[in-house]
């Protein structure tokens, strides 16, 4: 049967080339769009498991912004079950930017790395020490981005806004050490001793938020509910609550890129629909006489749905090579710029090739019906 | 005498034309059978192609009851009807009906697909029922590159190719030059000598002298039945 469904949709070529040409083109968003959203997914996935032990403890937000002392940090330690705390000041690299995606500076007590870096490792150099003052440690990406090697120069910019102007500053920092791709925000992160950053920045003993790590033996999510109460106006998330933020940001994030591709590939489901009716109407007299000689009308759903199945696969395996070749020269184009934007992991790929000959049958369905259920009298009475 | 083949009894058929009843067929009874050639004959609105189509399993009766081999068809299932039509009835039509994408031989081959032949045999049928045809060397062309007659040679091919309990024509010489006409209603012949069942429907009377008998209708009913 199978040598026959290849026959008939070979007959019109332009025609069936411009139906699968319909369904890569929507299969193809599917695997760009989808394939962002699974990059930004992991990405938070990576990123929440190397912070998964802690607590971040944020400043409560009043009207005046965001500020947070240090000292809190040692309020928060002295606190039953806290290991350990400590602050850490973030600021975007580009101090133009809005923050969103981009690389950043991180302060961070240099004896604390350890404890920050958790298992991540250094592909070159060392870590922070005690007394280092404009030295980094970058990620990954950085280090690929501007081009780095521990032991370079990299030059950093803050601002400062004073009486309606803005200075800028810009200082030279060291790079001692780079750390490994962890496919997580530390690719993106200069990481610089917390003073220096306060300094360098301008915000006097303030940090952006403090981390704390609890005893083994305590629930996060307790000991979160107690420092909210103990230490005054900050507020918590715990592991648990930061996971669910981030998702649910995350699903909205996925269900718009998601319904836009899928929307594409509907109106290529639409294009074959549009082919299959027209073939199956063609083909009258065709169907009447295959039922005349005795076809079943399984025989006969079986070939036009098999027809539409076949355009929809191969409509989906154009779309991910075109998908997956565009993937990967824009990865490559963004990679030299320091952004990675795609991920095309298998599940996306078996989802594509299930959605598109999903695609494909649903839209054979109702013309392979027609083809089924046409009276051989009538088709054949058809001159 | 044998068995009949086909036993047509009390058929019926009547047709709402508005609110106008019309009866194509009123009251047919007959039977064949086996290794008959016979024709009906008959002008355009005398219900022998209805009559076709009852036995084909194409339509069904208002009222009335067609046997073959003993098997009461118009009492069949919906679903059995497929089944019924690829092992008792080949059709041979007046237009060839070929799938024009086919070649002759795949054109055979299709039949015995639906009758689930396994591929070894329905190549043996195919070729042996094409050479019997004299199309030996004709099996690789698309209808289109075949002659009239030859199309209906291949089609003949088709209807034998399921060993069908009786084979019905439908104007089978109507699209064909005399010459060949004669060729094909020899070639029936030769087929019902060789104990098939072949029923013909036609206009030409020409055609119809040349089978054993001959049943003629007019309004639905039988004139005559001659043998």
């Amino acid at each position: 049967m199978f040598d026959l469904i290849l026959r008939n949709i070979t007959q019109r070529k332009l025609r069936t080339g411009l139906s699968i040409f319909g369904i890569a083109l929507g299969i193809f968003a599917v695997i760009v769009m989808g394939g962002m959203s699974e990059h930004f997914n992991m990405t938070f996935e990576r990123s929440i498991s190397l912070t998964a032990d802690k607590i971040r403890v944020l400043p409560e937000v009043g009207l005046f912004g965001a500020s947070l002392n240090e000292s809190k940090a040692s309020e928060v330690k002295r606190i039953p079950g806290v290991s350990d705390a400590y602050g850490m000041l973030q600021s975007p690299l580009d101090p133009e930017s809005l923050g969103f995606g981009g690389d950043m500076v991180i302060g961070v007590p240099p004896e604390k790395m350890v404890s920050v870096l958790k298992d991540t490792k250094l592909t070159e150099g060392r870590s922070l020490v005690a007394g280092d003052n404009y030295r980094a440690v970058i990620g990954s990406s950085v280090a690929r981005e501007f081009n780095l090697r521990a032991g370079d120069e990299m030059e950093i910019k803050s601002k400062k806004l004073e009486r309606a102007r803005s200075i800028t500053n810009i200082r030279n920092f060291t790079v001692v050490g780079v750390m490994e791709y962890t496919g997580s925000f530390f690719d993106g992160g200069i990481i610089i001793p917390l003073d220096t950053a306060q300094k360098f920045y301008n915000r006097g003993n303030t940090v952006s938020f403090i981390l704390a790590v609890p005893d083994p033996e305590t629930d996060p999510e307790e000991l979160a509910r107690r420092i909210e109460l103990n230490v005054e106006k900050v507020k918590t998330f715990s592991p648990a609550e930061l996971k669910t933020q981030i998702e649910q940001s995350l699903i909205i994030f996925t269900l718009i890129t998601l319904s836009a591709a899928v929307l594409a590939a509907i109106i290529g489901g639409l294009s074959v629909m549009n082919t299959m009716l027209m073939s199956v109407s063609e083909r009258t007299k065709e169907f009447g006489l295959l039922k005349a000689l005795g076809a079943d009308t399984r025989d006969i759903l079986f070939m036009t749905m098999g027809e539409a199945a076949l355009m929809g696969l191969l409509g989906g395996i154009l779309g991910i090579i075109g998908g997956g070749a565009v993937v990967y020269l824009l990865n490559d184009y963004l990679a030299a710029r320091g952004t990675v934007l795609f991920t095309i992991t298998p599940r996306l790929i078996v989802i594509s090739m299930v959605f598109s000959m999903g695609l494909g049958i649903i839209s054979g369905t109702y013309p392979a019906y027609r083809a089924a259920k046409m009276s051989p009298m009538e088709a054949l009475r058809y001159e | 005498m044998d068995e009949p083949v086909l036993r047509v009894r009390n058929l019926t058929k009547t047709y709402m034309q508005g609110k106008i009843p019309v009866h194509a067929l009123n009251d047919v009874s007959f039977d064949v059978e086996k290794g008959e050639f016979m024709s009906i004959v008959g002008p355009s609105g005398s219900g022998k192609s209805t009559l076709l189509s009852m036995i084909g399993l194409l339509d069904k009766p208002t009222s009335g009851s067609v046997f073959i081999d003993d098997k009461e068809i118009t009492k069949a299932k919906e679903s059995e009807v497929p089944k019924l039509r690829r092992e008792k009835i080949g059709f041979v039509f007046q237009h060839f009906n070929l799938i024009p994408t086919l070649t002759a031989f795949e054109n055979v081959d299709v039949a015995m697909r639906f009758a689930r032949v396994p591929k070894n045999e329905r190549k043996q049928r195919a070729v042996e029922l094409l050479t019997q045809m004299g199309l030996a060397d004709r099996m690789k062309h698309k209808p289109s590159e075949l002659s009239g007659g030859e199309q209906q040679r291949t089609a003949i091919a088709r209807a034998l190719s399921n060993h069908p309990a009786i084979i019905l024509a439908d104007e089978p010489t109507g699209e064909v030059d005399t010459k060949t006409r004669d060729m094909i209603v020899n070639l029936l012949r030769k087929l019902s000598e060789e104990g098939h069942t072949i029923l013909v429907v036609t206009h030409d009377t020409a055609v119809a002298q040349q089978t054993g008998r001959i049943i003629t209708m007019r309004d639905g009913m039988i004139e005559s039945d001659k043998t």
